[in-house]
């Protein structure tokens, strides 16, 4: 008994002990605490104590290794999350480490002046051509990182581009997580004017399904415990129209007239699968069935038919298309005529103004926020890669741009490109637009961020930055104007 | 009287004390009985180690620089070349790093390290080397054609025989390109993914050969015993003489072991020195490489090259100098600091390269280069054949008036690509001691309107422009 007494006291002064040690720890940790705090902008909602405190360390310690890009000041569209005003991304390593108004920024961290423009997820475009060579994965290895069509791309705020079964990335001057992935899409033609191509068509599925069928069959059976033979694999099997109803692949069809998308609806209504439409001029017309056989279009809103008068049924093009589609829930692509980079002239039809293309969607009435998507988690969603790409949230890649005012806006011009949280693009650095409405100034370094991170004097309660606007009620810091510097040119 | 020849370089009374006594010297002197002797009276010499130097005589003995400066002493009966008041200046043979034109071969992409630069060379011309010489070019390094691995570079003097001219070295560096699509960088990555299986088949084949030659010993060594035991039971007696008497016993066991059902197997003695498997023709030079037992050569048209080049390359620590081609990208300045932070020697066109996309804005690589921290430049001149040896200096000239210093153009024509080729000894700076090889021109080198007058090579004039005039 005495002896388990005295095991227990030495346990309690243990516990004591312990406890004190880590108040001693905690204490000063809250002590540092309000001196960092004046670093960043709006106080708005302080995150919890816990959240600080362990975020603080684990920036201190691998300081030295990573790369952070803060973006200070700009208005987040984040297309999942709404719009943050005057926000902050913190980037690192590539990836999104946080998104707020209230983010403390790391003391090595580049950081990026967005004061009164708009932060977006960098727009991905899907099925270009010209900006990589080779196929697959094989596109790394033609990729050339200074090519002039990476420069314009970054330039009409493109930072993924897809073609070719291969999902690039812009990485100027840099082979680094240039490759995100390749697309092997099943291509299926299905054409109105083709009756034994889409007979053959049907039979492959039939007997894909079949096989399938047989295969869930003997796996019951199995799981019953009964004695089952080898499946045979049937004659005229395609492995490809397996993946498909697998769900292991998408289905790439080209259809524009309203036939033959109401023909593609009806495949896909017997044999389900994942699939994508390039075309969809007449999608209008059938927006409630694409939606129901969860059919993915690319859409070109410019792109324009006349009506045929001889038949009884809606065709041609519609300025509504796209709205349409959206409101039967239709997720979409946007793509111009042109799927490069035209060097021939400012036609505005190519993949230098993708956004004027969406914003000719949103004239026929569609949502801006669908118009975002379009061009970038919704892109994404169609290429599989939306677990990475096309929206400004934690933990995906730092693909962004700055643009100095709305992305519809045709005066609008991408000031920054981020990509893989590296600035490749600086609209005053590059020849091709910087004479243009060029910046005002130079943009700031808000180093003051970082002297208010050491604890140096920092202002308070002033009044905004230069360019923040009226309708922004909240106060923000001003860096100090003798600790702004240049921004460094790259 | 002095009996010594005096050299003084810097100019103090003490030389210019000299110099107005050397007439009188000359005269006094003696006649060398051990050599020729030719001495130079020039204007200028770019020696190409420290300042270049003025009124300079250079003395000539047994294919060897015996004096050089202001104040030498002429021998009695030396030849004089008095080549003063011309301007003529003397500097190191012009090495050109790549004379593609000495070559016609063709051949595609693929792995053909076998080849030699020096099998590919045809002659249009019986004097096509003789332009060269002309032209003030000593050496000139010949690459086969073709990319991917077209093989390995030779050298040749410009002085050697007709027709088929003889190669200095004939085995140098393994020149690879870079092309930035799937198959040539399938190309690089495959030869080093083979050199590495190679190299570890040598490994496993040495450890197998060491395994079977002790095993081997071994057994013959016990066989030996036994035989001895059974010997000194037997006859109790001999003293057999180690070895000797350990290989009799083994060659005589040997012959037993036929009997036996796997002794013809097992007593197969393994050779005594390793053979290493044999490797594909191909392969050897790039293994080579990956040993670390020989130079590459990589060619690139482009940054976009460079940054596949890097990428291929990974951490690999392999002995390489570069040799950049504007191609029709122009756009090495966009690597520059990365370039110059390899370490490598790096070869460049002499040519002031047009940045595409800002029409107007000239880059002059060579002085960006130098600038971000790159100690070894070559220019070579920026096109093939004789006519691109003419506008050589004319490319260079230009490249210097914007920006690259002068000793580093000279050098980068002259030393840097003999050392690339390992010719230090042929084409050095001009100091007492170093071989006799030399050109003089009669004025600037980088003025386009000076021409060379003489080519000296171990002393002996190879080419004079009088002579040649006369003729």
């Amino acid at each position: 008994m005495n002896r388990q007494m005295r095991k227990q006291n030495w346990l309690t002064a243990l516990a004591v002990l312990l406890f004190l040690f880590g108040l001693g720890r905690a204490l000063p940790a809250q002590e540092e605490e309000p001196l960092e705090e004046p670093a960043e902008i709006e106080v708005e909602t302080p995150p919890p104590a816990e959240e600080t405190e362990e975020a603080e360390p684990e920036a201190v310690e691998v300081a030295e290794e990573s790369v952070y890009l803060a973006i200070v000041g700009g208005d987040i569209h984040s297309v999942t999350d709404g719009v943050t005003r005057k926000g902050i991304v913190l980037c690192k390593n590539g990836r999104i480490l946080k998104v707020g108004r209230r983010v403390r920024i790391p003391k090595d961290a580049r950081v990026i002046d967005a004061t009164g423009m708009r932060v977006y997820p960098g727009l991905i475009a899907v099925d270009t051509s010209g900006f990589m060579r080779g196929s697959g994965a094989s596109s790394r290895d033609g990729f050339d990182p200074f090519s002039l069509m990476v420069d314009l791309g970054l330039a009409g705020g493109l930072t993924t581009v897809h073609g070719s079964h291969a999902i690039g990335k812009l990485t100027r001057g840099s082979l680094e997580g240039m490759l995100v992935g390749t697309t092997p899409w099943v291509r299926l033609s299905w054409s109105s004017t083709s009756p034994s191509g889409r007979r053959s068509l049907r039979a492959s599925f039939q007997i894909v399904r079949d096989y399938l069928r047989a295969e869930r069959a003997q796996a019951l059976d199995k799981e019953l415990g009964e004695e089952v033979d080898e499946l045979k694999e049937p004659k005229g099997l395609n492995k490809d129209h397996l993946r498909l109803l697998r769900g292991e692949a998408m289905a790439r069809f080209s259809a524009n007239s309203l036939k033959d998308l109401s023909g593609i609806c009806d495949l896909l209504e017997e044999f389900p699968m994942q699939s994508v439409i390039f075309g969809g001029r007449e999608a209008w017309a059938c927006a409630g069935r694409l939606g129901r056989v969860n059919a993915r279009l690319v859409l070109t809103p410019r792109s324009k038919q006349m009506a045929d008068k001889r038949v009884n049924r809606p065709s041609g093009w519609s300025i509504e298309n796209a709205r349409k589609l959206w409101d039967a829930g239709v997720e979409f692509a946007i793509l111009p005529s042109q799927k490069s980079i035209s060097t021939g002239g400012i036609a505005g039809r190519d993949l230098l103004t993708l956004p004027m293309e969406a914003a000719f969607a949103i004239r026929g009435g569609l949502p801006q926020k669908a118009a975002l998507r379009a061009i970038t988690l919704d892109a994404a969603k169609i290429l599989g890669m939306a677990d990475r790409l096309g929206s400004i949230q934690v933990g995906k890649d730092a693909d962004l741009i700055i643009c100095d005012g709305d992305l519809f806006d045709y005066r609008t011009f991408v000031q920054w490109a981020v990509v893989n949280g590296a600035v490749v693009y600086d609209k005053q650095a590059m020849p091709y637009f910087a004479h243009i409405r060029p910046r005002p100034e130079p943009q700031k370094v808000i180093e003051a961020i970082t002297d208010a991170l050491k604890g140096d004097k920092v202002e308070e309660e002033s009044a905004p930055t230069e360019g923040g606007e009226a309708d922004a009620p909240e106060a923000s810091v001003t860096p100090a104007e003798s600790s702004t510097k240049k921004e460094p040119q790259d | 009287m002095f009996t010594t020849y005096m050299r003084v370089n810097s100019t103090n009374m003490f030389s210019s004390f000299l110099l107005l006594l050397s007439p009188v010297l000359l005269q006094d002197q003696e006649r060398d009985p051990v050599g020729r002797v030719t001495a130079y009276r020039l204007d200028h010499v770019e020696t190409l180690q420290g300042d270049a130097l003025e009124k300079v005589v250079i003395l000539v003995r047994d294919g060897m620089i015996e004096r050089i400066g202001q104040a030498v002493i002429v021998p009695r009966g030396a030849e004089v070349v008095d080549l003063r008041g011309k301007g003529a200046t003397a500097m190191p043979p012009f090495v050109l790093s790549h004379a593609t034109s000495l070559q016609t071969a063709t051949r595609g992409r693929g792995r053909n390290a076998k080849y030699r630069g020096i099998d590919t060379v045809w002659l249009s011309k019986e004097d096509t080397l003789k332009d060269y010489l002309e032209r003030g070019v000593l050496l000139a390094s010949i690459d086969p054609p073709g990319s991917g691995f077209p093989g390995r570079t030779s050298v040749v003097r410009t002085t050697a025989s007709l027709p088929v001219p003889e190669a200095l070295v004939d085995d140098l560096h393994l020149k690879v390109t870079v092309e930035a699509n799937r198959s040539a960088m399938e190309l690089l990555r495959s030869a080093f993914k083979d050199a590495d299986s190679a190299i570890e088949k040598e490994k496993q084949a040495k450890l197998d050969w060491e395994k079977a030659r002790k095993e081997w010993e071994e057994k013959q060594k016990s066989k030996a015993e036994e035989a001895k035991k059974k010997d000194s039971e037997k006859k109790e007696a001999g003293k057999d003489g180690g070895k000797d008497g350990a290989a009799k016993d083994a060659d005589g066991k040997d012959a037993d072991g036929k009997n036996g059902k796997d002794g013809k197997e097992e007593d197969k003695e393994p050779p005594k020195e390793f053979t290493p498997p044999k490797i594909d023709a191909n392969l050897e030079p790039i293994l080579d490489w990956v040993r670390k037992e020989r130079v590459a050569q990589v060619w690139l048209d482009s940054a976009s090259e460079w940054v596949h080049w890097q990428d291929v390359l990974k951490d690999q620590e392999l002995s390489w100098e570069l040799v950049l081609s504007h191609g029709s990208s122009h756009n090495f300045h966009e690597v520059i600091d990365d370039i110059a932070q390899a370490g490598v020697r790096v070869d460049i066109p002499a040519q002031i390269a047009k940045q595409t996309r800002y029409t107007r804005i000239r880059i002059n690589l060579a002085a960006e280069l130098v600038a971000a921290g790159l100690e070894k430049l070559i220019l070579r001149p920026s096109r093939s054949g004789v006519r691109g040896v003419d506008s050589w200096r004319v490319g260079v000239a230009a490249l210097v008036r914007e920006g690259l210093d002068r000793q580093i153009a000279l050098k980068a024509m002259t030393l840097e690509p003999a050392a690339s080729i390992g010719q230090e000894e042929i084409v050095g700076p001009l100091i007492v001691g170093a071989a006799a090889n030399f050109i003089i021109l009669d004025g600037d080198p980088l003025d386009p309107l000076a021409e060379v007058l003489m080519v000296i090579e171990d002393g002996k004039r190879v080419y004079d422009r009088e002579k040649e005039e006369d003729r």
